[in-house]
């Protein structure tokens, strides 16, 4: 197989696209989201003095389905992780529908890193907070 | 190959159809490059009237006790300094630069609603005029910024009205400036130009719009609240009758604080175009920025809580928001980086635009940092609403926004006036004003420490805050003088400037290709890198030779290329429109309807509206999907492409699946104010509270999906060629729209439900004027459609309109369904 073939075997429009690029921190989003209202809604209807346990709980298993969506995401986009077609670097400046496509994976791979890590941030304060206070 | 009479023939067609009005017909210019730059000129006048209040703000807090203006006038400077620095100069500078430099970055001759863009100006300066304008006459808003409830809901005068609906206007600017710009990312890239290779610019407008569209809604929802609660006494926000002003606060912040970063990431967008140019290098990590700023821009709504700190949140939900807002100085970091990075791996170039860029990350970074100290919740608390936090937001704002802007009114500044600024006068600027700036906030950290709290209008000598307020004083007039040079050097330079050349700044990216404003580019070139004017040095050659697209206008039409999102693949020519005046007259009728209505004149306000209405259709009629003379044309090369599409393919259509986007999350703002009260109350509804009952929401939600079913219906019957079916179907799909209206206001009127008894009722009540309002212009667009069959100009062929009013009903459905579930169905409302 000729060097140049990656870039003449992908049709336009196919391959990686705008939206597996948020995907990962659309899982980010929701899974703030339902952490903040989950934990608000339990505090205000158990009272301020109230164990957090309950509401704890249902993060942590927030927080474990939200790992395992981003993980599953950034292993398919792993499988992409290509090099630019044309320097070998992460610049991603050939002009070719190949290019884009790994441009995009890069981009969405790193997103699935970031929003992995935005997730642990935010599960964070349920480990240290016991209480509704 | 053309011959050079035939290409000056061209020329010279391209000319004259691109050509600005002359005269009073200036004004109905619609081109992105006049109404950039009067957008721009706008903005930065209302800047300097911010800028004026400012001065009166730290001449009256120079000594202690002064008497230079009342408390009562001091609250009207502050509140409306903070509107106008927020309102009309740091969101509308963005858009009024995107608007200027974006069609010629990406290879458009104009973005693809150009009469959108002029409708957004005119809103901006109509509603900007009008809140600027309440302080001459003593009746400015006075309640802060954010205009916090119970203070601004039950303040007697009508500045908090001009506050609400004077901003709800502009806000309607930006998310048409919005739903512009994000399809002319998407849309109107030049051939090639994949979305690798698009400037990092356009990146950064695209996630911008995309913020927009989330963050803005949820204030049109609350504005909306606030407005029902002031004029109808509807108690969203009063305790007493089971409202609850934080919900105010969780709405605004939910705009407010995304609202920074829509501020911050265009401006550092525009360093990033700058940078590189001044460096001889492309940027460094092109994919790393481009990653960033997607990554900020989902970070930055999970920030709002941290302006609320203080109301007694559970200690868990200050947490959450803590974190993320450490997380997001990750993105922020990494864009910032790579800045510096290109800095030290280039080689770095002395220029006007530079220094500012350089004074703009020193003061950013220096901002961002306190930003970390205050993120941390147990800090904020000794800090909030004092100076400290004063200091903070000027070091993001001049740092992020203002500076980063400055670099670009004097890159760009060649570019739209052919002209340089003075660099002797841009270096006295930058070093007054970066004096001027740090002379003036590097103290109040300190003041704020002290304990000196925002918003006071004057304090004691006794407390300790009096060298430093002097200090802070004498920076801020430092500063204004370093402004009022620039402003000097843009008026003198615009006609006294020297002349720029072409590329004067030897930059890599599409804009600086072309020295036509009007026409944009003399054709347009098929791109293949990301800094086509350094890689690809035959690019201005083939442009002017006329060998790209679009080399003529031979219709006399103002025509641009449509091309594919990811690869920029060319698959439409664009019609867009020309010069009118109908934009300016329906911002006017809006805008009537808007202040008319503040001053409580409601038949004066419901004729603008209407006016609104007729000029809206009229241009709809007269502008919108004309059915073209041919099916095709030769845009050059050889290429053949369609000269109109419908439904996903079109321009329109994705339109207006980003408005209703928009529109959908102000909707779903709304159902969370409904569950917001949920929460707060042991039982919502509260027991023995009036409700709308089973029957009429239930009714109301079939009628709305029979209403989109039948729309559905035509739209399919009309492309199946049975035109006559689908006009039946629209008639009847009107009389269920209104219909439905009727039963969504049925519910609550049998029942007698009192909207000002209680939040239950209010709640409920703002939900139904909603979708009801929805469902009226649901029924106008059916008739629209009707009337456009009955015209000949809809047919099965060309049938733009119906797709995008079917569009339009699916969110009217997702609308009306939630809306009768909510109010009939959930456990306690029957």
């Amino acid at each position: 197989m000729s060097k140049a073939a990656p870039h003449k075997r992908r049709r336009v429009e196919t391959g990686t696209d705008l939206c597996q690029v948020i995907a990962a921190p659309i899982v980010w989003s929701l899974h703030f989201l339902a952490c903040y209202v989950w934990a608000a809604i339990h505090c205000e209807k158990a009272g301020r003095m109230a164990d957090l346990d309950p509401a704890r709980t249902g993060i942590f298993v927030l927080t474990g389905i939200a790992l395992a969506l981003i993980g599953f995401n950034t292993l398919r986009l792993w499988r992409i992780r290509a090099r630019s077609l044309t320097d070998d670097d992460f610049d991603y400046d050939h002009d070719t529908p190949e290019e884009r496509h790994r441009f995009l994976g890069h981009v969405a791979l790193m997103l699935s890193v970031l929003s992995g890590v935005g997730v642990i941030y935010v599960a964070i304060p349920a480990v240290l907070v016991g209480t509704c206070r | 190959m053309t011959d050079a009479a035939t290409r000056e023939a061209q020329e010279r067609r391209l000319e004259k159809t691109w050509e600005t009005p002359k005269g009073f017909a200036y004004w109905s210019d619609v081109n992105n490059t006049s109404v950039g730059i009067w957008y721009i000129v706008t903005a930065f006048a209302f800047m300097l009237f911010g800028g004026v209040l400012a001065l009166i703000i730290r001449a009256q807090l120079a000594v202690p006790e002064a008497g230079l203006v009342s408390a009562d006038t001091y609250n009207q400077v502050f509140t409306l300094h903070g509107t106008v620095m927020m309102f009309l100069f740091a969101v509308p500078i963005f858009e009024a630069v995107a608007i200027l430099i974006l069609p010629a970055m990406l290879g458009a001759r104009d973005l693809p609603f150009p009469r959108l863009s002029a409708f957004g100006y005119w809103c901006f300066l109509i509603g900007g005029v009008f809140v600027c304008g309440s302080i001459f006459f003593g009746i400015a808003p006075d309640g802060g910024w954010f205009m916090y409830p119970p203070l601004a809901t039950e303040q007697a005068g009508i500045g908090a009205d001009i506050w609400l609906l004077g901003l709800s206007f502009i806000e309607v600017a930006s998310i048409a400036a919005a739903v512009e710009l994000i399809v002319g990312v998407l849309k109107c890239r030049a051939p090639g130009m994949h979305i690798n290779l698009t400037p990092l610019y356009g990146w950064y407008v695209l996630v911008v719009g995309g913020m927009i569209l989330f963050a803005f809604p949820p204030l049109i929802a609350g504005d909306l609240l606030f407005e029902l609660e002031r004029l109808l006494d509807w108690p969203f926000f009063d305790i007493t009758r089971g409202g609850d002003p934080l919900l105010w606060q969780h709405l605004f912040w939910i705009f407010g604080h995304p609202e920074v970063y829509i501020i911050f990431l265009p401006a550092i967008a525009l360093l990033a175009m700058i940078i590189p140019t001044f460096s001889g290098r492309p940027i460094v990590g092109y994919s790393w920025i481009v990653l960033s700023a997607l990554g900020t821009g989902f970070l930055s709504f999970g920030l709002w809580v941290h302006h609320m700190f203080t109301t007694g949140l559970p200690s868990i939900s200050l947490g959450f928001f803590s974190a993320a807002s450490e997380a997001v100085a990750i993105p922020t970091g990494i864009q910032l980086f790579a800045f510096i990075g290109t800095v030290m791996l280039g080689r770095a170039q002395r220029s006007v635009p530079m220094i500012f860029c350089l004074g703009a990350l020193a003061t950013f970074v220096a901002g961002g940092l306190t930003g970390v100290m205050v993120a941390v919740a147990p800090f904020d608390f000794q800090v909030h609403d004092t100076y400290f936090i004063v200091a903070h937001l000027h070091y993001t704002l001049i740092g992020g926004m203002l500076f980063p802007t400055l670099a670009g009114v004097h890159y760009y500044f060649p570019f739209f006036s052919g002209r340089l600024l003075s660099r002797r006068l841009g270096i006295w600027s930058f070093w007054l004003m970066f004096t001027g700036f740090n002379v003036a906030f590097l103290p109040m950290h300190l003041t704020g420490l002290l304990g000196m709290p925002r918003r006071v209008f004057t304090y004691g000598a006794d407390r300790g805050w009096s060298e430093l307020n002097l200090v802070s004083t004498a920076g801020a007039f430092l500063f204004a003088a370093g402004f009022l040079v620039f402003v000097w050097n843009c008026l003198k330079s615009w006609k006294y400037g020297e002349d720029a050349g072409h590329n004067p700044w030897k930059a890599g990216t599409l804009e600086w290709l072309s020295p036509s404003l009007d026409i944009g580019m003399r054709s347009i070139p098929d791109i293949s890198h990301r800094y086509p004017l350094w890689d690809d040095p035959d690019i201005v050659r083939r442009s002017l030779e006329a060998e790209g697209y679009l080399p003529d206008a031979e219709e006399g039409k103002r025509e641009t290329l449509v091309t594919t999102v990811l690869d920029a693949t060319p698959v439409q020519v664009l019609r867009v429109p020309g010069p009118s005046f109908v934009p300016m007259v329906a911002a006017v009728g809006l805008g009537g309807l808007f202040i008319l209505s503040t001053f409580h004149f409601y038949w004066t306000a419901l004729a603008s509206g209407l006016l609104y209405l007729a000029a809206q259709i009229w241009w709809l009629w007269h502008g919108a999907a004309p059915i073209p003379e041919k099916t095709e044309k030769d845009v050059g090369n050889g290429l053949v492409l369609p000269l109109y599409r419908s439904g996903p393919q079109a321009t329109g259509w994705w339109a207006m699946f980003i408005t209703m986007t928009g529109d959908a999350t102000a909707f779903l703002a709304l159902v969370f104010g409904y569950f917001f009260f949920w929460t707060v109350h042991p039982e919502f509804p509260p027991e023995g509270s009036v409700t709308p009952g089973m029957f009429w929401p239930a009714a109301a939600g079939l009628l709305t999906a029979l209403a989109w079913g039948l729309t559905l219906a035509a739209r399919l019957r009309n492309a199946a060629g049975a035109v006559t079916t689908a006009r039946f179907l629209l008639g009847l799909s009107v009389a269920a729209t209104l219909a439905a209206a009727a039963a969504f206001a049925l519910g609550p009127l049998t029942r007698g439900m009192d909207p000002t008894s209680h939040s239950y009722p209010a709640i409920v009540g703002a939900l139904v004027l909603w979708v009801m309002a929805h469902l009226l212009a649901g029924a106008i667009m059916q008739g629209y459609c009707l009337a456009r069959s009955l015209a000949g100009k809809m047919t099965p062929d060309y049938d733009a309109d119906i797709w995008n009013v079917t569009l339009y009903w699916h969110f009217t459905l997702f609308a009306g369904l939630v809306t009768a579930a909510v109010i009939g169905f959930v456990p306690g409302a029957q």
